[in-house]
């Protein structure tokens, strides 16, 4: 009921109000009927500031009630909300008086959601100590990749209940829906009514009678009713967490060779054979794909460019400085340069490496990316501006990073490995990993390769708009991509609403990935940005969102052809890396990297200098700098965004396929020359 | 890429406010797709006279596929009753008497038929709800149920052609909306190829209504063909279907595709989100209901019972 509220002007700034009107009317109301979505949720938020509690009248299924909200007041909603309800909070207390649509409570830290009615599919996604009560029924995959906290539905569950959950419990007191716990790593499945079938991987357990005290007194506490003898428990059976067998570390093929033209029964090959023949198995390695695929090196400047090393002051010359991401209004990334770091998880890398490259990242005035697996404290404080990166797992996601990030990306694949999650094989499953991750330590985690909530064009808008409500319309919003279908895939991200796009090609590097998908599958870096400038020139959107190209990308050389084929700006992967000391040994997923970089272990970190590295990287980053700063100045242009197609030629058949620009093969000998000369090798 | 809407009004015969009501509800999902709208709307219908739609595009174009589909249906001893050409559309009633299948392949010839049946007329265009509404005045439809689509064109381009919902190409008075992605699209579109139904585009959810509404034309209920869908089908999907007297909806295994409904002893409503059967009741707390993966139902205009959601064996 409306307690006299509307007196309140809903408009007027909260600090102003008498004190009084606190006293006399306790509850906040918003009415949606008049009230957009966007405008109450920066209202919960201001009444939450000043711990006033918050009525809301009219939802009518609205999505994205209250998300973002980190203060401890309660929200009582009069009707039926819609998608994210109370998504991505820490700390407050909602109530719907009816139903919901999909993932209620999606990642919430602590708080509480009690639900009357019913809850459409994905309840609890993701979250890390909430406790969400369903009255009703509850929708497919409740609790998928939830890492702690409690989920309890009082009516019916749907298919896949706790499907990839990795801790917390689901409590059902009706009955279950059909593959219970498929996939889940850890956490506990109860259920009162009928359980009608496990999932993979998943099997029916005793319960404890000290968990069946816990659930009782958690029904309790809710009012909930339930015969104690009736709760069957669901577990993970422990027979998918580790491959069967590891591989076995092999004296490594350095990459030169190991990538360098083979014969049928190259050294590489021998060795695939053989481990093949042990494991059993694909075989999971670091680094990028080594086969030779046409690349940005079979494309060469039309023009003379000998007088390049002349100017000692080109830097100042030309005019690099770049702004990503402020299409939508949002704080755009302020780069001095067309150049970002490439995401790469802490968790491949170690906290150290990410921490050096962070240093790098703010001394050469650009940004870096979380990748997969959260945000520490070193890198934050390291990196001036960092994006982070979200993915299907969720693993280190929460509120409280998003606000205090630079940009949000949300991952859908990357080029190495299209299609897949991350891989973080089980000697880098740290105690301290697993607990920004919030999944069980010394597992061989495979993340999973799709989102909870994206299985479509149309969620992901709805996804797009949560992080967008949730940060007040702060922060860009990019898409990272690995490209395939890039053609349509470009045309999505552009009617999402993203930002800009971060499009990685088949040559881009990974922490761990099957072999075969590295080879093989996807398109090659110079075909994908081809692909997404096509896909929006069809519908008549050229330029109308940004693209960093990246995957195998060297040096500044490859990012000048890159801008000149079209790309706004480029990121490295591994350039970054081995420029602060890799040594190339692709051996990143067995977690005992002996220069301290790909690995978790500390007493390989302890090799890691992070101010020696971080110099080197920003090093490498100035040489970066200034090679686009010569080639554009040599190209004469004054500014990198006049870089274009006709500066390009192909050297072979294939990139001048790709790419349509004219096959010129007589300027391979002056390519060599200048490569030689402002190249790094 | 997409949100769907269906309505059937059980007990009334001609409701005013189905076009009405169909908007409001595409609207409120319109975030699922901005880039076209489409409606499949049941008005009064009449035995031995169909309402042709057809995409005749404007201007020197329109004029030359006006009169060809004039000289089409004289070939054809169709007698025009009314006709009318608004917006890309040319909107024509006809006596005839023929086989429809034959028929409407032939008319095919004169220009793109957006549908073809004695009650059944679908309107759809680029833009949104309110984009359509006011080019056609959808608004203005009275009927007994009808379907509804907005789209967001990902991998064909936007074009009204490209829009939803599907005529079942051949069929009289069939109608599809669909969100979500048939897999094995072309093994089932080979199959029906051979028996030498013809597609009109390479679209998935065409696919849908030419297999259902060929079930339909064996003699199997709607109920039935429904059913053998969810098995014979690969894929992600929630669609809606609807047939002169009929509405129903069927919904994949993996229930990767939202779907929500609500049910009165006057209406059934579904929708891809509850926020679209808010908008037909503003203000009130719906007491809707989720159908489970792998299940299907189907409702009759005359109230009867048909029975509520069951699954696919
Ligand atoms: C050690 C390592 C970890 C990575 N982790 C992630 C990640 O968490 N998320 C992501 O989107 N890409 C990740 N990538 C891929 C890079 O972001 C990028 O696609 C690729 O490395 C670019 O190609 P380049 O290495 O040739 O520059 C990782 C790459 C490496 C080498």
């Amino acid at each position: 009921m409306p307690r006299g509220a509307e007196i309140i002007d809903r408009l007027a700034p909260i600090a102003e109000l008498p004190s009084v009107f606190y006293e006399a009317f306790p509850m906040a109301l918003i009415d949606l009927k008049e009230t957009p979505v966007r405008e109450a949720n920066e209202l919960i938020r201001q009444y939450g500031a000043v711990g006033e509690d918050v009525e809301i009248v009219n939802p009518d299924a609205r999505h994205h009630l209250g998300v973002g909200l980190t203060e401890e007041i309660s929200v009582r909603i009069r009707g039926s909300a819609g998608y994210f309800c109370a998504g991505l909070t820490d700390g407050a207390y909602f109530e719907v008086d009816n139903n919901v649509g999909w993932g209620v409570g999606d990642n919430i830290y602590r708080g509480t959601v009690v639900v009357r009615g019913n809850a459409g599919a994905i309840p609890g996604v993701a979250i890390r100590g909430a406790e969400i009560i369903i009255h009703g029924n509850m929708g497919s995959r409740a609790g998928q990749v939830m890492k702690s906290g409690t989920l309890c539905c009082a009516g019916n569950a749907n298919f896949m209940a706790g499907y990839m959950m990795y801790g917390g419990r689901i409590i059902i007191l009706g009955d279950s829906g059909e593959n219970v716990g498929e996939d889940m790593s850890a956490g506990d499945i109860y259920v009162a009514g009928k359980l009608l079938s496990v999932g993979s991987d998943a099997v029916q357990v005793d319960v404890l009678p000290s968990e069946l005290d816990s659930i009782m007194e958690f029904l309790d506490r809710y009012e909930l009713k339930a015969k104690r003898g009736d709760f069957k428990k669901v577990n993970n059976a422990g027979k998918k967490l580790r491959y069967g067998k590891t591989e076995q570390q092999v004296r490594s093929i350095p990459f030169h060779t190991f990538s360098g033209k083979c014969d049928y029964w190259g050294p590489k090959v021998q060795e695939d054979v053989w481990v093949k023949s042990q494991i059993g198995r694909y075989r999971i390695r670091g680094y990028g794909g080594a086969r030779t695929l046409p690349h940005l090196s079979d494309l060469a400047f039309r023009s003379d460019l000998s007088t390049i090393g002349d100017d000692p002051h080109v830097v100042s010359k030309v005019s690099m400085n770049t702004r990503i991401g402020g299409k939508h209004g949002a704080n755009p990334l302020d780069l001095s340069m067309p150049v970002l770091i490439a995401p790469m998880s802490y968790g491949a890398l170690s906290r150290s490496t990410k921490q050096a490259i962070g240093i790098a990242s703010s001394l050469s005035g650009i940004a870096e990316n979380t990748g997969e697996g959260g945000m520490s404290d070193a890198q934050r404080d390291a990196a001036d501006q960092l994006i982070f990166q979200c993915l299907g797992g969720r693993l280190g996601w929460n509120i409280h990073d998003m606000k205090r990030a630079n940009a949000l990306e949300i991952y859908i694949s990357q080029g190495a490995k299209p299609g897949f999650g991350g891989q973080l094989m089980a000697k880098k499953v740290t105690k301290e990993l697993a607990e920004i991750r919030g999944i069980p330590e010394g597992i061989d985690l495979r993340s999973p390769s799709r989102h909870p909530d994206i299985l479509g064009a149309d969620d992901l808008v709805i996804k797009v708009q949560e992080f967008r409500e949730a940060t007040g319309y702060r922060l860009p919003i990019s898409i990272k991509l690995g490209a395939g279908r890039i053609h349509d895939d470009i045309k999505i991200a552009l009617k999402d609403g993203f930002d800009f796009v971060e499009l990685d090609g088949m040559q881009g590097s990974t922490g761990a990935g099957g072999a075969e998908v590295m080879e093989y599958v996807g398109i090659p870096t110079i075909s994908a940005i081809v692909g997404a400038l096509d896909g929006l020139a069809e519908i008549d959107c050229a330029g109308e969102i940004q693209i960093v190209l990246m995957g195998g990308l060297r040096d500044g050389i490859d990012a000048v052809k890159a801008l000149c084929l079209g790309a706004d700006a480029v990121a490295f992967g591994t350039s970054a890396i081995i420029a602060g000391g890799c040594i190339a040994c692709m051996q990143c997923h067995v977690g005992q990297c002996v220069t301290g970089i790909a690995t978790q272990d500390p007493d390989h970190e302890k090799r890691y200098n992070v101010s020696v590295e971080a110099r080197n990287i920003h090093r490498f980053l100035e040489v970066v700098r200034w090679q686009i700063a010569a080639i554009t100045n040599a190209l004469g242009y004054k500014n990198v965004t006049s870089l274009c197609r006709d500066d390009l030629v192909a050297l072979t058949p294939e990139a001048a396929e790709i790419t349509r620009l004219a096959y010129e093969p007589g300027y391979r000998d002056s390519d060599r020359n200048f490569s030689e000369s402002v190249g790094l090798g | 890429m997409c949100g769907i809407a269906g309505l059937l009004f059980k007990n009334s015969d001609y409701h005013s406010g189905l076009g009405r009501s169909l908007i409001d509800m595409l609207d409120g999902c319109q975030h699922r797709g901005p880039d076209s709208t489409g409606f499949a709307l049941y008005g009064p219908s009449q035995r031995g006279r169909l309402v042709l739609r057809f995409l005749v595009g404007e201007g020197r174009g329109a004029e030359k596929a006006i009169s060809r589909i004039r000289s089409v249906l004289s070939e054809q001893q169709a007698r025009i009753d009314e006709e009318y050409n608004v917006g890309g559309h040319f909107r024509v009633k006809v006596s005839v008497d023929h086989d429809i299948r034959a028929f409407s392949y032939a008319m095919e010839q004169a220009a793109q038929v957006f549908s073809i049946g004695e009650s059944l007329e679908i309107i759809k265009d680029v833009g949104g709800a309110h984009d359509v509404d006011a080019l056609y005045r959808v608004h203005e439809f009275e009927g007994t149920h009808g379907l509804g689509h907005v789209r967001l064109a990902t991998e064909s381009d936007v074009k009204p052609e490209a829009a939803h919902p599907f005529w079942a190409t051949g069929f009289s008075d069939v109608a599809i909306v669909h969100n979500g992605q048939i897999t094995n699209y072309w093994k089932m579109r080979r199959r029906l190829e051979r028996r030498d139904f013809e597609f009109r585009t390479d679209n998935d959810s065409e696919l849908i209504a030419v297999y259902l509404a060929e079930k339909l034309s064996e003699g199997v209920s709607l109920d039935e063909a429904l059913e053998t869908s969810i098995q014979d089908l690969d894929g992600t999907f929630s669609f809606l279907v609807s047939t002169m007297d009929e509405i129903g909806y069927a919904k994949d295994k993996l229930a990767a595709k939202p779907m929500i409904m609500y049910e009165t002893e006057n209406l059934v409503a579904i929708a891809s989100e509850e926020v679209s059967l808010n908008r037909l009741f503003p203000g009130r707390a719906l007491d809707t209901h989720e159908p489970p993966p792998g299940t299907y139902a189907t409702w009759r205009r005359d109230n009867r019972p048909v029975g509520p959601n069951r699954r696919a064996a």
